[in-house]
């Protein structure tokens, strides 16, 4: 640069080779963390979904390779897909909703000024809360059938009582307002940052030539929001694939299987049941699922936006 | 309707929406609160709502957690203090030196690919981990250990990290570190004395976040311990799992004392946590 100092030629180049130095002492530690974490796990998942290992015979008995037994077995087993609908019926649900009310309720706030900060805070409170207290503590007392204050609620108001956790489907809703309670503010925070990003003046242009609030809102509004709320969307859609740990203390997956998520499969699988391989493989099924999902969703939604 | 009584009726609608959500998102926590000074009693016959009215509140779930059986709720207590301050600590030295690496140097014009690397972890699913971790640690005898948790967690927030802080250096003026270098300090200083002080807000916003991470993680908790080294989380849902029955003031006691530091954190900080999850989304 033309700008740099020239004054001190030699000591530069002193610092210069430092600087060599610390360049990598200051990346290596983090690079070789993530690497260590990452790359073996999930080469070594990779391996194991080829083999027969297993957690309780690991050193007892030699490994060997099964080819593709297990995701031969994977593919047959109805348990493993009654899973994967749970968890696909699970998304479709949370996230559609956390959408509709992060948007109404971004608006809201994009539309106030005074308290404008202190619901901001507030709407932060549930994304702090450990999903354990959520789901396990609160969940279990408010969708208690007998005396739990929402049945209660609902009886006072004339209708019957729910029954939420003995009911396949009552139970896979509970968990579902469970996951909208907790994470819809984390659309609420995503869209009121992009509704915030849309020039003011741009609406105020539109009226003057004549265009109503709702044109206003489709036309100026919903296209320059749209990138971040794409990203949200993804995020959220990865997340609720993930789902585990709200089910394993809400319903533990029940009753039956009706609740039982991919992920909460090869925890019993994996860690539970021992067999490392099938779990393995049904991990590796939930990944390559994941990648094919997020890489066609960024194709396609980058692909839309640059037709608009 | 005129132009102003129309914005007049947006702004209440506006506010109605959000004190509507508002109470729904404070419910849940207000039964919590509620149920800590119930006495079982008030929980076999019918729901009651409001202390005083429905129901005479008691401070003995209080007591039973603090007087009676505080060494019992101390151990988790302390575990999940100590894994979740040290690893963030470790999180952030380290992540956050990288961040500065790759904001400052040239690493043969990789570095957004180096970034995109440490991001791609967060696209893997945690149960892709947990059967490996299960028996790495395992052969490393550290199964139920402290020891296992805080490597987890530190190499699970180092990716966020480093992604946040790297953004947030490159907003800073190099001008200030260049004339400290000329002036003879070395790298080392410039980024401890000089770069961090300057990226204070954004070193606070990730370590909260790395923090409540660690502080209610559950899966890797329950797949790696079991016994000495279980943190606050599994060992609320212990308590049941062992008694079959519930005594919910207990436990609804036990969930304040373990959500209200890392509430309160996250929200006075809230400029700065929202920032950092916004903008830890956004810049994907």
């Amino acid at each position: 640069m033309a700008t740099e100092p020239q004054i001190y030629p030699s000591k530069r180049f002193r610092f210069e080779i430092k600087d060599n130095l610390w360049k990598w002492i200051f990346l290596l530690p983090a690079v070789a963390i993530i690497l260590i974490l990452l790359a073996v796990p999930v080469v070594w998942t990779l391996y194991a979904a080829f083999t027969d290992l297993h957690l309780y015979r690991i050193g007892d008995f030699e490994t060997e390779f099964v080819g593709l037994a297990n995701f031969e077995k994977l593919m047959s087993n109805r348990s493993f897909w009654r899973t994967a609908r749970n968890t696909v019926v699970f998304m479709l649900g949370v996230v559609p909703a956390q959408l509709i009310i992060g948007l109404t309720v971004a608006l809201a706030l994009n539309n106030i000024t005074r308290g404008q900060k202190l619901f901001r805070t507030w709407f932060l409170m549930p994304l702090m809360v450990s999903p354990v207290v959520v789901s396990f503590i609160v969940g279990r007392m408010l969708f208690q059938e007998d005396i739990g204050p929402i049945n209660d609620i609902l009886r006072n108001l004339g209708f019957e009582g729910v029954p939420w956790l003995t009911s396949p489907t009552w139970a896979m809703v509970a968990l579902m307002a469970i996951d909208v309670w907790q994470w819809s503010s984390f659309m609420i925070l995503m869209l009121l940052a992009a509704l915030q990003g849309v020039p003011p003046d741009l609406h105020e242009a539109a009226r003057v030539d004549g265009a109503n609030q709702l044109q206003s809102f489709w036309r100026i509004t919903v296209p320059l929001i749209m990138p971040i709320t794409m990203t949200a969307l993804l995020i959220r859609i990865i997340d609720a694939f993930k789902v585990v740990e709200i089910i394993m203390v809400l319903t533990g997956g029940g009753p039956g299987q009706a609740t039982e998520s991919v992920t909460l499969a090869i925890y019993r699988t994996g860690v539970k049941g021992g067999d490392l391989a099938f779990g393995s493989s049904q991990a590796y099924f939930l990944l390559i699922v994941l990648m094919i999902f997020g890489g066609a969703y960024l194709v396609l939604t980058r692909r839309a936006m640059g037709k608009d | 309707m005129g132009l102003n009584a129309q914005k007049r009726l947006r702004t209440t609608i506006s506010y109605c929406i959000l004190v509507f959500w508002s109470f729904i998102l404070l419910f849940p926590m207000y039964w919590v609160g509620i149920t800590s000074f119930k006495n079982a009693i008030d929980m076999s016959i019918k729901a009651t709502y409001i202390p005083f009215v429905d129901f005479q509140p008691g401070l003995h779930a209080w007591r039973y957690l603090f007087v009676d059986r505080l060494t019992w709720f101390l151990d988790p207590f302390m575990n999940s203090v100590i894994v979740a301050f040290v690893s963030s600590t470790i999180a952030l030295v380290i992540g956050s030196s990288a961040g500065y690496a790759l904001a400052r140097f040239d690493y043969g014009g990789r570095n957004n690919s180096i970034v995109l690397g440490f991001m791609s972890q967060r696209m893997f699913p945690g149960a892709l981990f947990i059967l490996a971790f299960l028996v790495m640690f395992r052969e490393l005898g550290l199964l139920d250990t402290r020891l296992s948790l805080i490597i987890v967690y530190s190499s699970g927030a180092i990716p966020f990290i480093v992604w946040v802080m790297r953004d947030f250096f490159e907003g800073l003026p190099v001008e200030i570190e260049e004339s400290a270098m000329i002036d003879g300090a070395n790298r080392l200083g410039v980024l401890f004395r000089i770069a961090m002080p300057l990226a204070a807000p954004g070193l606070v916003a990730v370590f909260v976040l790395s923090l409540i991470g660690a502080w209610n993680e559950y899966l890797v908790a329950l797949t790696l311990t079991f016994r000495e080294a279980i943190t606050i989380p599994l060992f609320m849902t212990m308590q049941v799992s062992q008694t079959g029955y519930t005594e919910w003031w207990n436990m609804s006691a036990i969930s304040l004392v373990s959500v209200i530091p890392v509430v309160a954190a996250g929200m006075a900080l809230e400029k700065y946590i929202t920032g950092g999850l916004t903008f830890g989304a956004l810049k994907g």
